[in-house]
């Protein structure tokens, strides 16, 4: 392992974020409707310069109130799962293992689709009404990530295998009840929650929502960054860790929870999008190493690129309609995935 | 605030670095979306307000121009009020009329481009709740762009949601001229069916695995307009059915819709070759029904696929020897003929429907 020097570090996230920051004006252009990267060019100076209200009106509503809210939530949702990944891929000590692992994708499923049943009962507000499903998604994961700790304890303490059963197992029940509420959904309702099943960021968020799923990244990311160089022991063997005097105990229970709260944001405002939690902390492992300390900070740099990336592929591949992103990123994700597996193998 | 925290415990330079740096960036991102947060289309002077079957209160201009529709069933049905030259754009599933499929596509209904939406600056949206998603109704409404959303529930519901629609639209009275003809249709088939037993179906959604339709559903009361009754009493929308039970509750016609008779045909010899369905007394001799997939449409045409599975089910009540027979005083315009399409009927309208190319 090299050593870690706050140059390098910060010397790679440079890089990564400029790759963003063109991946964004990249995704910012492209589209359903054209916009000539000219003009593109010219409204991001107006807005650089405060100046917005020079824009016109239809561009404002396109580029700036469509595609890059979209494109801000794209950033953060992949960017949290990507860190949740690579967090559980370490405390599991597992290759396999990504956001959803332990089932809070399908403890969000089943919080959303109850909230798609009951809100129809409640006149509620429109903008009320909107915060629903986001909610219930949120309450659902959490609920599942409580459930799933005081299975997945052994002895008064989580014990990796245990908890990886404990998840897989719930998250099997979870389906289960999904495919029960599904058949009592109608129209509407059940051709969204399909939709939100796969993954989707087609629909805008209320700004609300848009700041937590902010906010919650950055609570979230730096406190398993404060665990970065624990979870660098913990590769080596919980036992080795533990003689090497890092606090197991205290480490597991807050990646977990950390964790889990990152993904657990990411699917209520997305649904269940996969891939990139699995995929990109393998990627960024042979880009830059597995030093946590600067495996993670790139990892939520690439997990935003590639999201943004499936994101605007979704928008434009059939364009006018949409894919849901989660196809796109499962299309491109199984096989990547495969040929990392047989690259290592080799 | 927990992260400086935790972080100054561990007292590592790097970390409480890459922290500030962190935070750096959070002001940054947010006050660029800040900029993009504050807009509303520009004000048209006069608008009116109306309550859509969502309940939500939609804002519409006076005078609609261009109205996009987001699902088949109301593509038809502007058509069918002759308003299609407003219509600026509809989805990759509205092909009836077959001009319907000229017009510009916004995508499909679950997942339209809003953005292209928003690049064809609507007067209206419209939506059907059992084809789009309360989401994009939702994202619409975020954007200030008025979005109305139908759900009728019964035919009846079908011809009111229609009217209402052509009063939003600024059409009253072609709204009213269609609504009336619907209404006198549906009247002369009642008033030729009474006398005649229901007859007992099971409406085909899907063969395999058999979906059917729930009580609650306009093709429920479609079938019962015919001189039907479901055999399925079931509040889901899209009940999956037991075998078994068709079986035991033996109905006396199955009824297939497809966009041609063919179709239904296929699906019947289909099924017929199926163990378990030569059970069926319906499937032994061969009483079956195909009609247009206008019934899967809550839209005006809805009323001519009635029309067409009445007179394939009762049959007697149309032959012209059975009316005089049970001296029925039959309106002079209700001829055998009246087959073809509610909307053949309504071409006879004045100014109406001449620009329509539905008539077969």
């Amino acid at each position: 392992m090299r050593p870690l020097t706050l140059s390098r570090l910060l010397m790679h996230c440079a890089i990564l974020g400029a790759i963003l920051f063109a991946v964004v004006v990249i995704a910012l252009k492209m589209g359903a409707v054209p916009v000539s990267l000219y003009g593109l060019v010219r409204d991001l100076f107006h807005v650089a310069l405060g100046q917005a209200s020079q824009l016109s009106s239809e561009h404002q509503l396109i580029v700036f109130n469509i595609r890059l809210p979209r494109i801000f939530l794209s950033i953060f949702v992949g960017a949290s799962l990507s860190v949740a990944g690579a967090s559980f891929q370490a405390l599991l000590r597992n290759p396999l293992a990504d956001p959803y692992v332990l089932g809070v994708s399908s403890g969000a499923s089943v919080g959303a689709i109850l909230a798609l049943i009951i809100e129809p009962r409640l006149a509620l507000a429109p903008a009320i009404a909107a915060l629903f499903t986001p909610v219930g998604a949120f309450l659902g994961a959490a609920i599942t990530v409580a459930a799933v700790y005081f299975l997945g304890r052994r002895e008064g303490q989580i014990d990796s295998a245990t908890l990886l059963l404990a998840g897989i197992i719930s998250a099997s029940f979870l389906s289960a009840i999904i495919q029960f509420f599904m058949s009592t959904l109608t129209g509407g309702n059940y051709h969204g929650f399909a939709f939100w099943m796969m993954g989707d960021l087609s629909t805008p968020q209320q700004p609300i929502v848009n700041w937590i799923v902010r906010v919650g990244f950055f609570v979230g990311a730096g406190i398993i960054y404060t665990t970065a160089a624990d979870l660098n022991l913990l590769l080596a063997g919980e036992k080795e860790a533990m003689h090497l005097g890092v606090d197991i105990r205290r480490v597991r229970i807050v990646v977990y929870i950390a964790a889990s709260l990152l993904t657990g944001l990411a699917v209520s405002v997305s649904g269940a999008i996969g891939y990139i939690g699995l995929l990109v902390p393998h990627v960024m492992r042979i880009l830059f190493g597995s030093d946590h300390r600067i495996l993670l900070p790139t990892v939520a740099f690439g997990g935003a690129i590639a999201l943004v990336i499936a994101d605007t592929l979704a928008r434009t591949v059939v364009s006018p309609s949409e894919l849901p992103v989660g196809a796109v990123t499962a299309v491109v994700g199984a096989p990547l995935f495969l040929y990392l597996l047989r690259r290592r193998l080799a | 605030m927990l992260l400086q925290q935790t972080s100054a415990r561990k007292n590592t330079s790097v970390r409480r670095k890459l922290a500030a740096f962190l935070l750096c960036t959070v002001p940054l991102s947010f006050s660029v979306h800040a900029q993009s947060t504050s807009t509303s289309p520009s004000a048209s002077p006069i608008y009116k307000e109306f309550v859509d079957e969502a309940g939500r209160t939609v804002r519409v201009p006076q005078s609609v121009q261009r109205i996009i529709s987001l699902a088949p069933s109301l593509t038809e049905t502007i058509y069918a009020l002759g308003l299609q030259d407003r219509l600026v754009a509809d989805t990759d599933f509205c092909d009836f009329p077959p001009d319907a499929q000229k017009k510009p596509k916004v995508g499909g209904g679950l997942n339209p481009s809003l953005e292209q939406i928003v690049a064809l600056k609507p007067d209206i949206v419209l939506l059907a709740k059992s084809f789009n998603r309360i989401e994009t109704l939702q994202a619409l409404e975020t954007l200030g762009i008025p979005a109305y959303g139908t759900e009728p529930h019964t035919v009846q519901e079908i011809i009111s949601s229609t009217e209402r629609l052509a009063n939003v639209l600024g059409a009253p009275e072609a709204g009213s001229a269609l609504a009336a003809d619907l209404q006198r249709h549906l009247a002369d088939l009642q008033q030729r069916l009474s006398g005649f037993p229901s007859r007992r179906v099971l409406f085909v959604v899907w063969s395999d695995p058999l979906i059917s339709v729930g009580k609650d559903t306009f093709i429920a009361d479609a079938l019962k307009r015919a001189g039907a009754s479901s055999i399925v009493d079931s509040s889901q929308d899209w009940p999956q059915m037991n075998l078994e039970e068709v079986v035991r509750l033996q109905p006396d016609f199955l009824v297939f819709s497809g966009s041609h008779s063919e179709a239904g045909q296929n699906d019947f010899d289909v099924l017929a070759e199926r163990p378990g369905w030569r059970g069926l007394d319906a499937v032994r001799n061969r009483r079956f029904a195909v009609i247009s997939d206008a019934v899967n449409r809550p839209a005006p045409r809805i009323v001519s696929a009635i029309e067409d599975l009445a007179r394939q089910l009762h049959p007697e009540a149309f032959a012209p020897h059975s009316e005089d027979e049970k001296e029925k005083k039959t309106p002079p315009r209700a001829e055998p003929q009246l087959s073809s399409t509610a909307f053949e009927s309504r071409a006879a309208d004045p100014g109406q429907m001449e620009a329509c190319p539905c008539a077969p």
